[in-house]
C-alpha cells in the first residue's frame, strides 16, 4: 500500500518536472516528503536556472543534499551550472569548494558561470589554480576561459592562452575557439579589430563568423559595420536574410575614405556666430559655460538648519518625484499629491523638470491641480 | 408623529414594535428627549430587549444623537441581536468617531455581510482616515464578501482623495463587471475619482458613457475640467449641460467661474457672476466671491479684488484674504500683504499658512529681516508650521515623503535622481529661488 | 615600460585592481573558513571610476530599449533617438552604455557634434559609465571639431582613472586626428606610448604617420618609419596601406633632387609601371604583383592612385583604376569606394578633361558608391571655374537626386558663377534657396549678392534681399552703407530714409557721424538733408516716449496698491461688518479640488439611510 502511494508521488514530481512546474514540484516535496530520484534533480536544476529563481534553487539544492545522490558528480556539476545561472557565483563556489573531487567539468562550469556574471577575472584566476594543481584543460575549458578574457576586458590575455592552448596544450584551435576570440573583442567593443582578426583568419569566414560579428556590431550601435556584416552573411546563407530591414540612412561624414582631405571650403561661406536669432543660444551657453553655482549662503540667511535642508533641493514634492521616475518607465505620466500648496520654487522647478524628463508631472496641492509638461504648467503661473 | 401617538396612547391602543420603530427613527432627526420617553415606555413593554428591531431603531437613534455611550447600553441589552444591530452599532460609533470601538465591535460579530464592511470602510472614509479605508476593503476583498455599490462609492472617494489612481483603475474594471455598473452615483464618483486624480479625460469618458445623467454628473465634469485646467471645456459643458436642461446650481457656477479666472475671462466672469443671481436666482455664496476675487487677482487687478471683499455681503474668510495674499505674492506686492496679514491674524490667529506665504516674499526680494520677524512672530504665538508631505502612488502603492525625507528604502536611488535632476536643472538656466519653507 | 601581451595583461589586472579595495574574490584558502555563510562582497573604492556596463546587462527590458532605440537610428530620428535615451535616464529603465554608445556614434556618423557632446555630458553627469566605444567617439568628435588639446586632455583621463586600456583603434583615431589637426610630433609619441603598452604595432597607425610626414616634406621621416614598421613585423610589410606614403616620399625627393633626369628616363619606356623613379616603381611593383603577399584594401589603393596622379603619371593611375574595378566584387572583395572616384575625377579635371571627370563621377554608383557634400562641390568648383556653368548645374540637380543636401559652399559658387556669366536672375534664385534651405550664408556672400544685383541695375531686388537679411543677419555699416548709396542713386531717397529708420533701431551697429555725414550728403541731392535730423529727432522722441510710458505703469501700479490699501484699511471691513451668513463661515472662499466632491452629500449618507431602511422593514 505505501509503496503504491510513493510509485504515484514520484510520477506525480516527474510530470511536474517534465511540465516545468516547479513550484510544485517543491511543494510535493516539503509536505509529502516525496524523495527525487537522479532525473528529476536534473530536471529541477536545469528549470531553475532557466527561470534564474536562486529562491527555488536553493530549496531544490537543500533538498538534494538531503538526497542520496548528493555525491554524485554529474548532479553536482549541475548544481554549479544552476547556481551561476541564477546569478549567485558565491552559492557554486561555496558548492564547489566542498565537492571531495571535481571532473574537469566543475572547473569548467565555475569559469563559465564567472563569464557570464561579468566576474571574468575570477574565473581567471580559478583557471590560474586550476594549472597550479597541475590539471589539464580541455578544449572546452578554453572556451570558458575565452568568454571569462570577454567579460573582463582581458584582450591581451585571451591571445595569451590561445598560444598556450596550441603550444602547451596541444590543442588544436576548432571554429568555436576562433569564435571564441572574436568573441572577446566584440564583448570588450574592439570591433575593429574583431573585424580585422576575421581577415587573419586561417580560414574562410563563415556566415556564422559574420553573424557573430553583426551582433556585436548591433551590441555596440555600430550600424554600418551592422550592416556590412550582416550582408556578408546573407551572401553566404541566404536564408539568413532578414526580411523589412529600415535601410540605414547615408553618413554625412566619410572624411575616412574621402581622399579630399583640405578641400572643405564651406568655411569660407559660412558665419553661423554673426546670426541675430544665435544671441539666444549664445546666452545661454555662457550661462551653461559659467556653471551656476547656487548660493546657499543667502539663501540660508536668518534661518535655521531644519529649514535649511528644505531651502532648495529636498521639497517633499521633489522627492515624490524622483521616486516617481525611479519606478515608472519613461515618457509615462507621474501624479503627486501635496497637502499643501506648491512653493514657487518648487514650482518653477518643476516645470523646467517636465521637459528635461520628458514627463507630464501632475500635481494636485491643496489648492489646484498642475498639469507640468514641456516646461509649461496649465495654471499659467498662476497658484 | 409625537401627538398621533399621545392620541394612540389615550384611545387606549397597545402600540406595537412597528410603531416604536416609526417612532424612534421619527425621534432620531428631531426630538431627543421624547425619544428618551418613548423608550422608557418601550421598556416598560420590554420591547427594547426583546424585539430587536425595536432596539435596533433605539441604537441608532441614540447614536444619530451623539449619545453612543447610551446606544451602547442599549445595544448591549438587545437579547438576540440581528446583524442590522451590529452593523447599527458600527455605524453609531464611527458616526461619533469612536472607530477603535467600532473596530472592536465589528471583530466581536458573529457574521459579517457587506454592509457591516461598508459601515466599516465608509465611517473610515467620512473620518478622512482613507488609507485605512482602503486597508480594510482589501480585508474585505481576501474575507470574499462581495462589496454593493455602497461599498464601492466609498472606496472611490477614498481613491480620489488619496489620488490613487491605480486603484481607481481597478475599482473601474471591477464595476464593469457588476450589475450595478450603470448606477449614476457610482459613475459620478468614478467622475469625480479621475478628476481628483488628474486624469481627466478619463472622467470624460466615463461622463460620455454614462446612460443618464444628474445635475451631480454635470457639475462633477464641470468642477473637473475646470481644476484641471481645461477652461474651455468646463465652459463648453456648463453650456452644454443647460442645452439639455439642467439647471445650473451654486456648485455648477463655482466651476464655470473657476474656470474663467484659469483662462483669465474676468469679463465673462463678472457677466456670469451677475448671472447666476439675476437670471438664474442663485444666491451668491462666499464661495462664489472667492472665485471673483480670484478672477481679479489673477488679472493682476488687485485693487478690484479689494473692492469685491469690500463689498462682498458677508465678512470674508481667511480663505478669501488669503487668495489675495498669495496674489500679493505672485504680483510682489509686499505694502498690500503686510496689511492683510494684520487683518489675518485677527480672523485667523492659528492659521501657519499665510505667516509662511509672508515670509516666503520677504525672502523672494531678500528682506531677511523682514522674514526673520514673521518667524519670530510665528514662535511667539506658538504657531507650528504644518509639514508639507507629497505622496505618489505606484503599482497601487501610496509612498509619501516629507522634506528632507531620509526613510525610503530606495533613498540612495532618489538623491542621486535628484542631484541629477539639480544639476540637469541648472544647465537648463533654472535659478533656485529664494523659498524658504515648503508651502507658501 | 613593458610590451609583452603579459605585460599588458598585468596593467590591466592594476587597473582593476584600483577599483576594489580588497583583492578579488578568491581563492584556495578559503576552504578552511568553510562556516563562514557569504563572504561580503568585495569592497569598492568609493572614488575608483565606475565600471561600464556588462555585455550581459543587455536584457530584458533594456535590451528592448536597446532595439528601440537602434531602430530610430535606422529612421535616421536622432533627435528623437537621443531624447528618449535621456529619459529612459528618468525611469526605470536605464539605458545601457550600449545604447548610448549606438546614439553618439550614430550622431557623429552626421556630423552632430554638439548633440553628440551634450549626451555625452548628460550621461557622464547620469553616471553612466563609459566604455572604449564612448571614449573613442569622443575622441574622433573632439579631433573632427579641431580641438586635439581637448583630444588629449581626455586620453591623459582615460589613461589616469580608466578601469580599462585603451584600444588600438583609440591610437588609430588620436594619431589620424593629431596628424589632421598638425600635431604630428605628439601623434609620434602617441606610437611610442602605443607600444608601450604592449600593443601590436600598426600598419594604418604607420601609415597616418607617413601621410602627414610626406604633408611635411619630411621624406627621411618617412623612411625610417617604413624601415621601423618593416623591423618589427619581420622584414615585410603586408598591408598595403603604407606603400602610397612611400611613393609620395620617393616622388617627393625624386623632385628635390633630380626629378628632371628622372622624368626623362620615365618617358619611352613603354611597359606599364616603367618610368617612375626606380625606388617608386620598386615599392609598386611590390605592392602590386599579381603573386604579392601585400594586402590591398581600397583605403591602400587610394593612396597609391594618389601617388600617382599627383606626380604625373595619370595614365598609370587609370591602368591601376581599372584593375581596381575588375577587383571590386562587393561584399566580399571592396576594391573601390568613394575615394578612389575622388582621386580619379581630380585627376581628369588636373588634365583638363573635365567630360570625362563628369563621367566617371557618374559611374560611382555601378561600383555600390555614393558621393558626399564635399565630393560634389570639389567637382562643381572645377567646372564653375572652367567655364562649364551648365554642367556644374546638372550635377548640382543631380544632388537632389541622390539625397545629398547642397551646403552654403554649393550655393555660394553657383551664385558667384552665374554673375560671372552675367545671369543676376539665377544667382539671386540661387541665394534665396540657400537661405530657404535654412542655411547660413554670412555677410560676405550677402555682399556679393547685392553687389552683383546693384551692378546690373537691380536695385529694387538688392533691396528686398536688404529687407530679407537684415532681419537675420549682423548688417555692419559698409553695408548699410552700400544699400543706401545704391538706393539713392536711383533716386529713392524715401527708402533710403527707410534704411536709416532701421539702423537706428538695430542695436548691433553705431550710427555714427560718419554715416550720418553720408546720409546728408545724398539726402542734399535732392535738398532733402533736413529730414534725416527730423528722423533722428522723431526715434528719440519715439524712444523716450516709451521709457516714459514704462515709468508710469510701473509708477500707476504702485500708486493703485498704494491707493487700494489706505482706502481698505480703515473700511468697515474688517473689524465691524456683522457676519451675515455665519453658516458659510466654513465654505472656501475659492473652489478646491474638494468641491465637486461635496456635491455628492447625498451619497455618502446612503449608508445609513439603507441601515434605517432595513430596520423598519
Amino acid at each position: 500500500q505505501i509503496t503504491d502511494v510513493k510509485l504515484t508521488s514520484i510520477s506525480d514530481l516527474r510530470t511536474l518536472c517534465r511540465e516545468g512546474k516547479v513550484k510544485e514540484a517543491i511543494e510535493l516535496m516539503d509536505k509529502e516528503g516525496v524523495k527525487a530520484d537522479a532525473d528529476c534533480f536534473c530536471a529541477l536544476f536545469e528549470l531553475c536556472g532557466k527561470l534564474k529563481s536562486l529562491e527555488n534553487a536553493k530549496r531544490v539544492h537543500d533538498f538534494f543534499l538531503q538526497s542520496t545522490w548528493r555525491g554524485d558528480l554529474q548532479l553536482i556539476n549541475k548544481v554549479i551550472e544552476m547556481h551561476g545561472k541564477c546569478a549567485s557565483m558565491t552559492d557554486a563556489r561555496r558548492v564547489f569548494d566542498h565537492m571531495a573531487d571535481r571532473s574537469i567539468d566543475s572547473w569548467n562550469l565555475m569559469i563559465n558561470g564567472y563569464a557570464d556574471n561579468g566576474l571574468g577575472d575570477d574565473g581567471l584566476q580559478l583557471f590560474e589554480q586550476m594549472r597550479e594543481q597541475g590539471l589539464k584543460p580541455d578544449s572546452r575549458t578554453f572556451l570558458a576561459l575565452f568568454s571569462a578574457c570577454g567579460s573582463a576586458d582581458a584582450v591581451e590575455e585571451a591571445f595569451i592562452h590561445f598560444d598556450s592552448m596550441k603550444t602547451e596544450y596541444g590543442i588544436s584551435p576548432e571554429l568555436e575557439h576562433y569564435l571564441g576570440i572574436l568573441g572577446v573583442f566584440g564583448m570588450c567593443g574592439h570591433l575593429n579589430e574583431a573585424e580585422e582578426y576575421i581577415a587573419k583568419l586561417p580560414f574562410e569566414p563563415t556566415a556564422v563568423v559574420w553573424d557573430a560579428l553583426r551582433d556585436y556590431a548591433r551590441i555596440h550601435g555600430d550600424v554600418d559595420r551592422e550592416d556590412r556584416a550582416e550582408e556578408l552573411m546573407v551572401s553566404l546563407d541566404p536564408s539568413k536574410a532578414v526580411s523589412n530591414k529600415i535601410p540605414t540612412p547615408p553618413p554625412k561624414k566619410r572624411t575616412a575614405i574621402s581622399m579630399l582631405d583640405g578641400k572643405n571650403r564651406i568655411i569660407e561661406y559660412i558665419n553661423p556666430t554673426l546670426y541675430k536669432d544665435d544671441e539666444k543660444l549664445k546666452a545661454l551657453a555662457a550661462m551653461k559655460d559659467s556653471g551656476y553655482v547656487p548660493d546657499t549662503r543667502y539663501v540660508l540667511h536668518d534661518i535655521d538648519q531644519e529649514a535649511k535642508e528644505q531651502a532648495l533641493l529636498y521639497h517633499s514634492e521633489r522627492l515624490a518625484i524622483a521616486y516617481g521616475l525611479i519606478s515608472t518607465p519613461a515618457r509615462t505620466p507621474l501624479r503627486i499629491i501635496k497637502n499643501l500648496r506648491v512653493c514657487g520654487d518648487c514650482h518653477n522647478a518643476i516645470k523646467i523638470m517636465s521637459k528635461i524628463v520628458g514627463r507630464e508631472l501632475i500635481v494636485r496641492d491643496n489648492k489646484r491641480f498642475h498639469h507640468f509638461k514641456d516646461g509649461k504648467c496649465s495654471c499659467g503661473d498662476y497658484w | 408623529a409625537a401627538a398621533e401617538f399621545s392620541r394612540m396612547r389615550l384611545s387606549g391602543v397597545e402600540p406595537n414594535h412597528v410603531t416604536f420603530v416609526t417612532l424612534l427613527s421619527g425621534c432620531a432627526d428631531s426630538n431627543i428627549s421624547f425619544g428618551a420617553s418613548i423608550h422608557g415606555y418601550a421598556r416598560k413593554l420590554c420591547f427594547d430587549t426583546s424585539n430587536v428591531m425595536v432596539g435596533t431603531a433605539l441604537v441608532a437613534m441614540y447614536a444619530k444623537r451623539g449619545l453612543v455611550d447610551v446606544a451602547r447600553l442599549v445595544f448591549d441589552d438587545i437579547k438576540e441581536k440581528n446583524s442590522v444591530s451590529w452593523n447599527t452599532m458600527i455605524d453609531g460609533y464611527m458616526r461619533n468617531g469612536k472607530v477603535r470601538d467600532a473596530v472592536e465591535v465589528f471583530d466581536e460579530m458573529p457574521e459579517r455581510d457587506a454592509v457591516s464592511w461598508t459601515a466599516l470602510i465608509g465611517g473610515f472614509v467620512k473620518r478622512r482616515r482613507f488609507e485605512e479605508a482602503l486597508e480594510w476593503f482589501r480585508e474585505m476583498q481576501v474575507s470574499s464578501v462581495e462589496p454593493d455599490y455602497v461599498t464601492v462609492i466609498a472606496v472611490l472617494a477614498a481613491c480620489a482623495d488619496l489620488g490613487t489612481v491605480g486603484l481607481g483603475l481597478w475599482m473601474n474594471r471591477f464595476i464593469m463587471n457588476r450589475k450595478f455598473k450603470d448606477n449614476v452615483k457610482i459613475s459620478n464618483s468614478l467622475i469625480d475619482m479621475y478628476s481628483r486624480c488628474g486624469c481627466i479625460e478619463f472622467a470624460r469618458q466615463v461622463f460620455e458613457r454614462m446612460p443618464n445623467r444628474t445635475l451631480v454628473s454635470w457639475n462633477s465634469i464641470i468642477v473637473g475640467f475646470a481644476v484641471n485646467g481645461h477652461a474651455e471645456e468646463a465652459l463648453k459643458f456648463f453650456n452644454l449641460m443647460q442645452r439639455e436642461g439642467f439647471k445650473p446650481d451654486g456648485v455648477s457656477f463655482t466651476g464655470a467661474l473657476t474656470a474663467c479666472s484659469h483662462a483669465g475671462l474676468v469679463e465673462e466672469g463678472l457677466l456670469l457672476f451677475e448671472n447666476m443671481k439675476r437670471v438664474h436666482g442663485i444666491r451668491h455664496r462666499i464661495e462664489h466671491y472667492g472665485c471673483i476675487v480670484d478672477l481679479y487677482s489673477r488679472a493682476g487687478r488687485l485693487e478690484d479684488a479689494l473692492n469685491v471683499i469690500e463689498y462682498m455681503p458677508m465678512k470674508p474668510n481667511e480663505v478669501v484674504l488669503g487668495s489675495l495674499l498669495a496674489a500679493c505674492r505672485t504680483h510682489g506686492d509686499i505694502t498690500l500683504a503686510e496689511r492683510l496679514m494684520k487683518y489675518l491674524s485677527d480672523l485667523d490667529p492659528g492659521g501657519d499658512s499665510n505667516y509662511v506665504l509672508l515670509a516666503n516674499m520677504y525672502a523672494a526680494v531678500g528682506k531677511w529681516d523682514g522674514a526673520g520677524k514673521v518667524r519670530k512672530t510665528m514662535k511667539a504665538l506658538g504657531i507650528q508650521k504644518t509639514p508639507g508631505f507629497s505622496s505618489i502612488e505606484i503599482d497601487c502603492n501610496i509612498h509619501e515623503f516629507v522634506a528632507g525625507d531620509k526613510s525610503h528604502v530606495d533613498k540612495n536611488c532618489i538623491y542621486s535622481m535628484l542631484e541629477l535632476l539639480s544639476s540637469e536643472l541648472k544647465a537648463s538656466g533654472y535659478v533656485p529661488g529664494n523659498t524658504l519653507y515648503e508651502n507658501d | 615600460s613593458f610590451a609583452t601581451p603579459e605585460d599588458a595583461a598585468a596593467e590591466r589586472r592594476r587597473r582593476k585592481r584600483r577599483l576594489r579595495i580588497e583583492p578579488p574574490l578568491s581563492s584556495l584558502h578559503r576552504n578552511q573558513q568553510q562556516q563562514q555563510q557569504s563572504p561580503p562582497p568585495p569592497q569598492r573604492n568609493p572614488n575608483a571610476p565606475k565600471l561600464p556596463d556588462h555585455v550581459s546587462a543587455l536584457t530584458g527590458n533594456r535590451l528592448n530599449l536597446h532595439n528601440k532605440i537602434l531602430t530610430l537610428i535606422r529612421e535616421n530620428d536622432l533627435e528623437e533617438a537621443a531624447l528618449y535615451t535621456r529619459h529612459s535616464i528618468y525611469s526605470n529603465c536605464r539605458p545601457t552604455i550600449f545604447t548610448v554608445n549606438s546614439v553618439l556614434n550614430a550622431l557623429l556618423r552626421q556630423s552632430k557634434y554638439s548633440d553628440l557632446l551634450s549626451l555625452h555630458r548628460f550621461i557622464t553627469q547620469a553616471g553612466v559609465a563609459p566604455n572604449i566605444i564612448t571614449h573613442n567617439l569622443v575622441f574622433q568628435t573632439y579631433l573632427d571639431c579641431r580641438k586635439p588639446d581637448t583630444a588629449m586632455e581626455h586620453y591623459k583621463q582615460l589613461i589616469n582613472d580608466a578601469p580599462f586600456s585603451p584600444s588600438p583603434t583609440t591610437y588609430r583615431i588620436l594619431v589620424k586626428g593629431l596628424v589632421d589637426n598638425n600635431r604630428l610630433e605628439r601623434a609620434l609619441e602617441l606610437k611610442e606610448e602605443m607600444s608601450e603598452k604592449g600593443l601590436a604595432p600598426d600598419p594604418t597607425v604607420y601609415h597616418y604617420l607617413m601621410a602627414g610626414c610626406v604633408r611635411n616634406s619630411d621624406v627621411d621621416k618617412v623612411f625610417d618609419l617604413y624601415e621601423e614598421l618593416k623591423g618589427k613585423l619581420g622584414g615585410f610589410v603586408e598591408d598595403g596601406v603604407v606603400y602610397g606614403s612611400l611613393m609620395k616620399a620617393y616622388f617627393l625627393k625624386g623632385m628635390e633632387k633630380e626629378a628632371m633626369e628622372i622624368f626623362e628616363e620615365a618617358v619611352g619606356a613603354g611597359y606599364f609601371l616603367k618610368g617612375i623613379k626606380k625606388e617608386s616603381m620598386e615599392t609598386f611593383e611590390e605592392a602590386l604583383a599579381e603573386n604579392s603577399s601585400v594586402k590591398m584594401s581600397a583605403v591602400a589603393y587610394n593612396s597609391v592612385l594618389d601617388a600617382l596622379s599627383k606626380n604625373g603619371k595619370f595614365d598609370e593611375a587609370l591602368k591601376l583604376f581599372d584593375r581596381m574595378k575588375k577587383e571590386h566584387n562587393p561584399p566580399r572583395r571592396l576594391a573601390v569606394n568613394l575615394g578612389t572616384f575622388n582621386v580619379i575625377a581630380e585627376g581628369y579635371c588636373a588634365q583638363g578633361r573635365f567630360r570625362d571627370a563628369i563621367e566617371v563621377f557618374r559611374t560611382m554608383g555601378d561600383y555600390r558608391c555614393s558621393p558626399d557634400t564635399l565630393s560634389f562641390n570639389v567637382l562643381i568648383e572645377q567646372l564653375c571655374n572652367n567655364g562649364m556653368l551648365g554642367e556644374a548645374e546638372a550635377l548640382y540637380g543631380e544632388m537632389g537626386e541622390k539625397g545629398v543636401n547642397p551646403d552654403e559652399f554649393t550655393f555660394g559658387l553657383l551664385m558667384d558663377t552665374c554673375f560671372k556669366e552675367n545671369r543676376p536672375d539665377d544667382a539671386a534664385g540661387y541665394f534665396r534657396k540657400m537661405v530657404d534651405s535654412k542655411l547660413r550664408p554670412n555677410l560676405a556672400v550677402y555682399n556679393r549678392l547685392v553687389d552683383g544685383l546693384v551692378k546690373v541695375g537691380k536695385v529694387d531686388e538688392a533691396k528686398s534681399f536688404f529687407d530679407l537679411m537684415v532681419k537675420k543677419l549682423k548688417m555692419d555699416v559698409p553695408s548699410y552703407k552700400f544699400i543706401m548709396k545704391a538706393l539713392s542713386e536711383s533716386g529713392k531717397l524715401d527708402e533710403v530714409l527707410n534704411v536709416v529708420d532701421t539702423m537706428l533701431d538695430d542695436d548691433g551697429v553705431e550710427f555714427n557721424e560718419e554715416v550720418q555725414e553720408f546720409v546728408k550728403g545724398e539726402l542734399r541731392k535732392e535738398g532733402r538733408e533736413d529730414e534725416l535730423a527730423k528722423l533722428i529727432e522723431e526715434k528719440e522722441r519715439q524712444k523716450a516716449e516709451a521709457k516714459a510710458k514704462e515709468a508710469e505703469a510701473a509708477e500707476a501700479a504702485k500708486r493703485s496698491a498704494r491707493a487700494a490699501v489706505s482706502s481698505l484699511l480703515p473700511s468697515k471691513l474688517f473689524g465691524s461688518k456683522e457676519s451675515t451668513e455665519s453658516g458659510s463661515a466654513e465654505a472656501n472662499g475659492s473652489p478646491t479640488v474638494g468641491e465637486a466632491s461635496s456635491t455628492e452629500s447625498s451619497s455618502s449618507d446612503s449608508d445609513a439611510e439603507r441601515i434605517k431602511d432595513e430596520t423598519s422593514a
